[in-house]
């Protein structure tokens, strides 16, 4: 286990940098450098948050986000994941969706409020449509491109074992992009995540994004920046976790990363 | 299962038959005269190595007959039929293993047996082991690409090429980035190989020791465009080991042929 101490390290550094925040925030907090009522103390945002969670509304909130989030980048990654694959087959799909896309990802995830309001109405069929305009093209662009790299060697091999036609995109081409499209799906799960809270900031009666409205209307700066910690803590979960350890293994089983968990 | 089997009678070997064939490389600012013109007649269950300078056009040769590329002339026949694009009847060995890394080594070697249609998921799995146990790789079948050395993978290689009893073998230097031990080996169970499944070979290098320890026929080819400068018949008893003294005197000849060879102007890449 040559690989432990190291990450031991890391990881206690990492503490310690934390703990430096920390410190600093309350070090600006306590010689007042600025209004109490725009920065709250570590300790004011860790009470409101326990308040939060024991009158019964931060939990629901959060799982509220979550749901929203889930449900919209399903559909966000089915619609991404298709339209990608059409663009690594077809030249002619990729130069007309490459440009669309790239000029569509420019805007940030909150410019899509406004138009998800008046398209859909106050329902949360708003939000979906919000996290698929943030996530749904970068995942098709990733996927294009995972599939355009793909080294010639595995399709002639496939080729020559007899796959061609639709078998050839199921079994070699999808496959043999997979790195390419978890890291799109890494990268959309995020921007789907700024689009639920920015699309719940403006119009929801529920959720994270909501809370923190809520919080700035009530002149509550310590239920706005422990919200935010909330939503940073949610989006690291998956993100760091989730598709960290997934990305992780496929780059080992690709032979992009050296095995280290049988040493 | 057994060799009877293995070798089987449904698939026999292939007859390739490459006449007056050439092949031009355009681009927008050149035009490179790959190979050519070639005629080269290789029988049924015949080993042929074909040997040439880097860069010679080699491996367009094998690229040809395996169907990834047409020829700008001439016609390549495998039995009388046209090749057209490529097909599980011309199974291809890389010099990368090409093996695919989202599968497990069994499914691997199982991948081109899905064409036949009629065979089970057991049958398909019976014969993969059957395949790997063939290639010394009994025990590998559930481990990842990854997993294996370098000799090992190119083994597995060679077990999906011929698990679905192809026709015709194609090897584009496939040992060529493995060390002179694990070589040395493959060399011998690509021989116990051949003798088992009498699959048509065509096998390139640019190996002269290579060649004269696998082949029945070398076919030297000149530099860019290559053509054929020479054929030279190997007869020697099989199996051969590759630092037989019989061998190295072979090698020696092929390599005078190749020496032989004039380094054509305008050959590009040819040292």
């Amino acid at each position: 286990m040559p690989e432990a101490k190291p990450l031991a390290r890391r990881n206690l550094a990492l503490l310690g940098f934390l703990l430096l925040l920390l410190v600093l925030w309350q070090a600006v907090w306590s010689l007042g450098l600025l209004p109490s009522y725009s920065l709250p103390s570590p300790a004011q945002v860790a009470v409101r948050l326990a308040e939060l969670a024991r009158d019964g509304t931060l939990w629901p909130s959060v799982q509220a986000s979550v749901v929203r989030m889930v449900l919209g980048f399903v559909l966000s990654a089915a619609l991404g994941l298709v339209l990608g694959l059409a663009m690594g087959l077809s030249a002619l799909a990729d130069s007309c969706l490459r440009s669309l896309f790239l000029g569509l990802q420019t805007l940030p995830s909150a410019a899509w409020v406004p138009i998800a309001l008046l398209l859909f109405g106050l329902g949360d069929a708003a939000i979906y449509f919000v996290i698929v305009m943030s996530s749904m093209a970068a995942m098709a662009i990733a996927t294009a491109d995972g599939i355009s790299h793909i080294p010639p060697h595995y399709l002639r091999a496939a080729r020559s074992l007899g796959t061609s036609g639709v078998a050839l995109s199921t079994r070699v081409a999808l496959p043999a992009a997979l790195p390419s499209i978890v890291t799109g799906i890494k990268l959309g799960w995020t921007l789907g995540w700024h689009g639920v809270v920015s699309a719940e900031l403006i119009k929801s009666s529920i959720g994270l994004g909501y809370l923190l409205n809520a919080g700035r209307e009530l002149n509550d700066a310590a239920q706005v920046v422990g919200i935010m910690l909330v939503t940073i803590f949610m989006g690291l979960l998956l993100d760091r976790v989730l598709f960290a350890w997934v990305e992780r293994r496929i780059r080992v089983r690709w032979g992009f990363a050296p095995d280290t968990s049988r040493e | 299962m057994t060799t009877a089997a293995i070798a089987g009678s449904a698939a026999a070997p292939a007859r390739i038959t490459l006449s007056g064939v050439t092949k031009r490389f355009v681009t927008p600012r050149t035009s490179v005269n790959a190979l050519g013109p070639i005629s080269l007649d290789v029988a049924e269950g015949e080993f042929v190595v074909l040997v040439g300078p880097s860069g010679c056009g080699k491996t367009t040769l094998l690229n040809l007959v395996a169907g990834f590329e047409t020829p700008t002339d001439g016609e390549v026949r495998v039995d009388g039929a046209l090749v057209a694009g490529p097909g599980p009847d011309r199974a291809m060995i890389f010099q990368e293993p090409a093996l695919f890394p989202w599968l497990n080594i069994e499914d691997n070697v199982a991948f081109g047996l899905r064409q036949h249609t009629h065979m089970s998921a057991a049958e398909r799995r019976a014969v993969a082991l059957e395949y790997l146990r063939l290639v010394h790789l009994e025990g590998f079948e559930h481990a990842f690409v990854h997993e294996l050395s370098g000799g090992m993978k190119q083994r597995a290689a060679l077990a999906r090429a011929l698990a679905p009893r192809p026709r015709a073998l194609l090897c584009d230097e496939p040992f060529g980035s493995l060390d002179a031990l694990t070589r040395e080996r493959l060399y011998a169970e690509l021989q116990e190989l051949h003798a088992q499944t009498r699959r048509t070979t065509m096998f390139v290098t640019h190996n002269t020791r290579e060649a004269a320890c696998l082949a029945d026929r070398v076919v030297v080819l000149t530099t860019r465009p290559a053509t054929i400068a020479s054929v030279v018949a190997v007869d020697l008893p099989r199996p051969r080991n590759f630092y037989d003294p019989h061998v190295s005197e072979q090698a020696g000849q092929i390599l005078a042929q190749l020496r032989a060879e004039p380094t054509a102007a305008g050959g590009g890449l040819d040292a």
